[in-house]
């Protein structure tokens, strides 16, 4: 899952040589631009081309493989090459693929493909989304999509994993919230299939339903609880700095790393404000885990002292003797849903070997932390985490050397 | 662009290496470039007796006393000896050759050995020198009055060293390397326990000072750090 930074203008681009082909019908045209500009603005809602480009690979030809929990699964080639890509694909087939996950020939897609989430999309949508497709370059590149080892590799299996968490759309609006709540309500559920790395996962791998947004771990990452909940969630988040985080990667409070920059790069940073801003008010209006606040592990453990010692000679020049940071660049750790997260492992992967943030248009800088992992040891770096978790109003488990070990052999 | 095509045609290849950036800076995972820490003790270069012979001499320029230990139980021949095996000893960073003149004053050693060369040589010609003023007895024996008077003489240029060895120059050699040796970071096998560091007051590889910018005349309270870190790191207890 990663974006080469020209991909932003290509969808673009590709409308733009549409409109000058079929030029003649002007009339049509303009009705035809709407429908192209929904289809492609689809695509940027769903971040089709998040998991289906690679890094410096062409447009929606084939993507990164994915690691999940059960193997690796690569997302295959959609541009509409007849013989790699879905040339041959009917628009019924596509409406199977997004709704039903069922694909051409009957085929069952497996869930890394968010068809649960796009279920939720009317077909007005996933129909000007396949129009769009069709704009899109054809590429010849033949993409091996299961490497999953037996049994997962058993697309029939996909049925029974529908029985259990499959729940088919369309969105039903709640009538008693606002039009702003609603559509926020849409687009995480639906397109932005927020829930796909923030819901906690049940054995089968689909979301468990009433711990929704609750924050979840993939592929060493943390996906922290992004509800209204005031400790680990996004109580303390004013709307205004949930659409900066969507838009550009920083709020201020937080610089998103790993898989968030990747959504926000391909995705949430070209959504329209308008849709930013209903998210918002949707995530901050959930209850969330509503969890007790822990009481702090107290400043004289040993654990704080050393931790506090690490922080002061190898954090506080950047993230501030008071965690505050540095606004815009540096994420403030005092105050932090991220830095209390229940899972460490993103904490720790991010001392040892760094983080670069989000590069967007509206903020192209992308601040980055250098790699400590080289000095610090797992007994260290597991204090300093112990430190900015339980320091300035900050509250949560102590972190044990024994977790830093398993992350740092992990990245090795 | 970082570099820059004008300069190159001043240069004597004429390459531009440039490189375009453009919205996001390049990063890289775990990127560092860390020195690896000398351990305590090692000895690569010196023999037996060379380390024996250095280590007396060092500990004349820097003795233990009230103000710090010596300049061997600080580690400064293990750095010393570090660094000859390195690009240092191997003076592979220097321009090395000829023409050999005497330099001025101003320019320093322009002879043709590196400094592992004038090492080996030059503690030989002192252990010459010292054998055949008390035959069986080395210099590590002498008394410090003794040893500070031979080490006075050859700073002064009053000795002649066997096999041509310019005494003068090899002794300011040994002094700086010692004094690096004593202040350099831990990292490198000196300035053990930072004792150089602690006795200068010296904080250490710091970077961040801001909460002590308004503290006029007030001692920095805490102990001076290492690349590597310092004993504050490490959990007491629990
Ligand atoms: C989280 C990653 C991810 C995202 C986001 C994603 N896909 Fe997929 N997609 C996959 C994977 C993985 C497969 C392969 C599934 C399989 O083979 O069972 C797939 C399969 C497909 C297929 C079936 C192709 C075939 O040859 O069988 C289509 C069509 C498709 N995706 C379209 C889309 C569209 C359109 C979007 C954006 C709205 C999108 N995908 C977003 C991961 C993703
Ligand atoms: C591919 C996985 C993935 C998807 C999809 C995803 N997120 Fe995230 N999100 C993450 C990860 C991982 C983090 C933690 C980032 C970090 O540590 O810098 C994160 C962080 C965040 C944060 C910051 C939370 C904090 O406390 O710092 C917000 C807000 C957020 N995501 C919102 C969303 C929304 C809204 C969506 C859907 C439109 C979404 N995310 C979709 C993986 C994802
Ligand atoms: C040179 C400046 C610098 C130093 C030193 C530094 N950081 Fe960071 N740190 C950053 C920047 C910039 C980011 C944001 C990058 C990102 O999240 O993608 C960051 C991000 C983080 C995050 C993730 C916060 C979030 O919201 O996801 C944590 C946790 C963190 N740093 C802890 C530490 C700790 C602990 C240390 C010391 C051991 C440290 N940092 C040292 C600059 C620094």
């Amino acid at each position: 899952m990663r974006h080469g930074g020209l991909l932003r203008f290509a969808g673009w681009a590709v409308i733009g040589l549409f409109l000058a082909v079929s030029a003649p019908a002007r009339a049509d045209g303009l009705v035809q631009a709407d429908v192209l500009y929904n289809g492609y603005y689809q695509s940027v809602l769903g971040d089709c081309s998040g998991c289906h480009t690679k890094a410096g690979g062409a447009l929606l030809a084939g993507g990164d493989p994915i690691e999940t929990p059960f193997g690796t699964i690569v997302p295959p080639n959609i541009t509409p090459d007849v013989e790699t890509g879905i040339g041959r694909w009917s628009l019924e087939d596509f409406r199977g693929a997004m709704h039903r996950g069922i694909g051409r020939g009957g085929k069952r897609l497996y869930p890394a493909m968010p068809y649960p989430y796009y279920a939720l999309m009317p077909q007005r949508d996933v129909d000007a989304l396949w129009t769009w497709l069709q704009t899109v370059p054809p590429v010849s590149n033949a993409v091996e999509a299961n490497l999953l080892p037996f049994p997962f590799n058993e697309r029939e299996a996909m049925a029974g994993w529908n029985e259990i968490n499959f729940r088919p759309g369309p969105f039903q609006r709640d009538p008693d919230r606002s039009d702003q709540w609603n559509r926020g309500a849409y687009l995480v559920r639906g397109p932005g299939h927020c829930a796909a790395c923030h819901s906690p996962k049940n054995v089968t791998g689909g979301d468990v339903a009433d711990r929704y947004l609750q924050g979840a771990l993939l592929q060493g990452w943390f996906a922290p609880e992004i509800t209204g909940d005031a400790w680990r969630g996004l109580g303390g988040w004013s709307e205004e700095e949930i659409v900066a985080y969507l838009a550009t990667g920083t709020s201020g409070r937080a610089v998103a790393s790993g898989p968030m920059r990747e959504v926000i790069e391909a995705s949430t940073s070209k959504m329209k404000n308008d849709d930013l801003r209903a998210i918002a008010t949707y995530l901050k209006s959930l209850a969330g885990s509503d969890g007790a606040r822990p009481t702090p592990v107290a400043a004289d453990n040993p654990r704080m002292v050393a931790g506090g010692a690490v922080y002061r000679d190898n954090c506080a020049a950047c993230h501030g003797t008071d965690g505050d940071g540095a606004r815009n660049l540096i994420p403030a750790l005092a105050g932090s849903a991220a830095v209390q997260q229940e899972m460490t492992d993103t904490l720790a992967r991010v001392v040892i070997e760094g983080v670069q943030g989000a590069s967007s248009d509206k903020a192209p800088t992308a601040p980055a932390m250098p790699a400590l992992g080289w000095r610090l040891s797992d007994a260290e770096v597991a204090d300093v985490l112990t430190y900015i978790r339980n320091s300035w109003g900050n509250a949560a488990a102590e972190v044990e050397a024994r977790s830093v070990e398993d992350v740092r052999a992990k990245l090795k | 662009m970082l570099g820059s095509a004008s300069f190159a045609a001043l240069s004597l290849k004429p390459q531009a290496h440039g490189a375009t950036v453009s919205g996001a800076l390049p990063w890289k995972a775990f990127s560092a470039d860390p020195p690896e820490p000398v351990p305590e003790g090692q000895r690569l270069f010196f023999t037996e007796a060379e380390a024996e012979l250095l280590s007396a001499i060092a500990d004349r320029i820097v003795p233990a006393d009230e103000l710090s230990v010596s300049a061997s139980e600080a580690g400064c021949v293990t750095f010393i000896d570090a660094q000859l095996m390195g690009s240092y000893g191997s003076a592979s960073r220097l321009y090395m050759n000829g023409p050999f003149e005497k330099g001025l004053a101003t320019q320093g050693y322009q002879g043709s050995q590196t400094p592992a060369e004038r090492y080996r040589a030059g503690l030989a010609a002192i252990a010459a020198h010292v054998e055949a003023q008390t035959p069986g007895k080395a210099f590590a024996a002498w008394s410090a009055d003794e040893q500070d008077a031979l080490l006075k003489e050859l700073e002064a240029d009053k000795v002649t060293l066997p096999d041509g060895v310019d005494g003068q120059a090899f002794f300011e050699l040994m002094l700086k390397n010692v004094m690096e040796g004593f202040f350099a970071d831990p990292v490198y096998g000196g300035n053990r326990d930072m004792a150089g560091w602690k006795m200068v007051g010296f904080p250490g590889a710091r970077y961040d000072y801001r909460p002590f910018v308004g503290q006029h005349n007030q001692p920095y309270p805490f102990d001076p750090m290492s690349i590597m870190g310092n004993a504050d790191w490490v959990r007491k207890g629990g």
